[in-house]
């Protein structure tokens, strides 16, 4: 009898499967849970739905439908461009100079409220000096790779 | 001091600078200590071990303490941990007595600072004596406790353990490791990405991703508001400082400092929590409980004593069993990795002059913090009226350096910074907790390897709960934890059920 009940707990593994035995593991795990959620809190909330006293409607009225997507899609141009640029100067982080000027100046302007010639002087300055000194300080100064 | 002998001029130097870029992340609401060190990674990458110390904890402990000077003017707290601050600092500032405010909640930030650092040095390397006897099988159960607190802690104990899992299985992709004893083959991804993700996802990428980018999305999801905070600002001075204010309140300032270390100790626990539990504590031992909230130096001196406590606090788990204590400490443990430093129990023992110089530097940056923000307190609140589409972009952009150049120049790294930037801002919406997530994501390998190992030993599961005394004090640990949360959770749904119908 005591050794029917030690055998459930008996586990081998064979080792040229031990690379999934701990994910596939985790992975049941993270179902049980999702399951469990959806018990404790996806039924209330499916039936106060129900009720009508919530609307599943996602409401993305407080999202700024500007500057979000903005950010995304200056973001993954920035990155884009930084390394196409970058090809053309092999490791001397000019990839990254020439693009994170454009980059800033254009982030700014998607952020800024209420233009006007003081702030676009600013943004223009922060545009050329920040990228210039990362760049000269950490490339030059301290050789840091860059793109 | 032998231990002392070769830290450098530039050390010295290094703490103040860091303490002074912590500061101003600290003070800009929506920025907080942990971006502060996740931006500021890339200028460690060619700093020795000693300076790259020297930095990453003045911004720390500057990053934390930051947060008090725009929840005293403003009423907005600059971190999470400041926001009892708000509640007696504020008040005060209308009143006309701001500086006097800030310079109260400066000389708490001091002494829960200085009083962390003395519970770290003396606790730490006991922790560490004490875990060297681990086994893989205790050390298994503490992470498992590890996250267990976390969850039990988050608003929602399901979704902070999915959140946990979640972060331990995103960090199983890619190789299981030879050198720990895996079989070195690639798992849980398509074929097609394997060139890429063989080593899995960079820590610090991720970190930054999360961190850094995600922070910003969510601002740009609110439209990058702008306020005009230089007129809002009043730095009353029309009532003067003096350390009088401190009589009869040096209780608090312990009672405040070791809440706060004790707290930090706790994986994953954000600042707040123990701020507020320390104003809650002052509040019930003051004399004028109903002066709290109105304008109170108790109060700002509880919340602030506190939350510098946290500094010590959150490192001490991370040095002696290499578990972080909070986000910036997980952003910590990534910069410690690329210096060559592996925490753990053994980390004190083998490094005692690294682990001197760590606790030297936190003393440093408190002094450091204390010096500059008293002295110069007028300027550095200016910073925080330093608009945010000048300091996003180049948030960014620091982001992006930090990524790539982690490993000498992968671009694959910085489109890592931006897949767990948008599943950071996501995450949110969708109910996972990142602190957890993170958590699980550092520990994760380390996890497979203890559970895994310790199976191949031994044959049956019934060894994790027979190993040892310590494997079964844990598992009485865990027990209490999840027991804790689930009461916790029934009696908030019956107070809102009662609320409901009242």
């Amino acid at each position: 009898m005591d050794n029917g009940i030690s055998s459930l707990f008996k586990v081998k593994i064979n080792f040229a499967e031990s690379h999934t035995f701990f994910p596939t593991i985790v992975f049941w795990v993270l179902l049980i849970l999702l399951l469990l959620i959806f018990i404790f809190n996806g039924r209330p909330y499916l039936r106060s739905l129900r009720n009508g006293e919530r609307k599943l409607s996602l409401s993305l009225a407080h999202v700024d439908k500007l500057r979000l997507p903005g950010t995304l899609v200056l973001t993954v141009a920035y990155f884009l461009l930084m390394d196409y640029v970058g090809t053309f100067f092999p490791n001397q982080g000019l990839g990254f100079l020439f693009v994170s000027i454009p980059f800033i100046f254009l982030l700014s302007l998607l952020y800024v409220h209420r233009i006007d010639r003081r702030k676009i002087l600013a943004m223009s300055l922060n545009a050329l000096i920040a990228p210039s000194v990362a760049w000269y300080v950490l490339a030059q100064l301290f050789n840091i790779t860059l793109p | 001091m032998e231990y002392f002998a070769d830290l450098s001029f530039t050390f010295f130097m290094l703490i103040p600078v860091g303490v002074i870029i912590g500061i101003i992340f600290g003070a800009i609401p929506g920025m907080t200590a942990t971006m502060a060190v996740a931006v500021c990674l890339p200028l460690t990458y060619s700093l020795n071990l000693n300076q790259g110390l020297a930095l990453l904890l003045g911004l720390y402990v500057g990053g934390i303490s930051g947060g008090l000077v725009p929840a005293i003017l403003l009423n907005i707290p600059g971190t999470p941990s400041s926001i009892t601050t708000t509640f007696d600092g504020y008040p005060m500032t209308q009143k006309g007595e701001g500086e006097k405010a800030l310079k109260i909640g400066i000389v708490s930030s001091l002494f829960g600072g200085l009083l962390s650092a003395a519970i770290l040095a003396f606790f730490a390397p006991l922790l560490a004596d004490f875990a060297i006897k681990f086994s893989y099988i205790e050390k298994f159960l503490i992470i498992f406790l590890a996250l267990t607190v976390i969850a039990s802690l988050s608003k929602n104990l399901l979704a902070g353990i999915f959140s946990g899992v979640l972060g331990v299985y995103i960090s199983l992709i890619g190789t299981y490791d030879i050198s720990f004893g895996g079989n070195g083959d690639i798992r849980l991804m398509p074929e097609f990405l394997e060139y890429w993700l063989a080593d899995g996802f960079s820590l610090l990428p991720v970190l930054i991703g999360l961190f850094g980018l995600a922070t910003i999305m969510e601002e740009a999801e609110k439209g990058i508001r702008e306020e005009d905070l230089s007129s809002k600002m009043v730095l009353g001075s029309s009532i003067k400082f003096s350390f009088s204010v401190f009589k009869g309140q040096v209780i608090n300032l312990f009672r405040s400092g070791i809440i706060g270390t004790f707290v930090g100790m706790l994986p994953g626990v954000g600042g707040s929590a123990a701020s507020v539990l320390s104003y809650t504590q002052a509040k019930n031992f003051s004399k004028k409980p109903e002066k709290m909230g109105k304008g109170a130096p108790e109060g700002v001196i509880a919340s602030e004593s506190a939350n510098n406590g946290l500094t010590g606090g959150a490192l001490i788990p991370l040095l002696s069993l290499g578990i972080p204590g909070d986000s910036t400490t997980a952003v910590l443990i990534g910069a410690f990795t690329l210096q060559g430093i592996q925490v753990g129990p053994l980390f004190i023992g083998e490094n005692m002059g690294t682990w001197h110089t760590m606790v030297l530097a936190v003393v440093i940056a408190n002094f450091a913090m204390f010096l500059v923000m008293f002295f110069a307190i007028k300027y550095i609140a200016k910073v925080i009226t330093v608009p945010k589409y000048i300091l996003f972009p180049i948030i960014i952009m620091m982001c992006v350096v930090g990524a790539y150049a982690i490993n000498y120049g992968v671009m694959f790294d910085v489109w890592t910074l931006l897949i767990f930037g948008i599943f950071g801002y996501l995450a949110q919406k969708i109910g996972i907790e990142v602190a957890p997530f993170i958590i699980g994501f550092i520990l994760g390998k380390s996890a497979e390897i203890y559970f895994v190992k310790s199976l191949e030993s031994f044959g049956t599961l019934t060894i994790f709960f027979t190993k040892s005394p310590i494997a079964m004090f844990l598992w009485v640990l865990i027990v209490v934890s999840v027991g804790y949360s689930i009461y916790s959770t029934i009696k908030n749904r019956r107070q809102d059920k009662f609320d409901g119908h009242g």
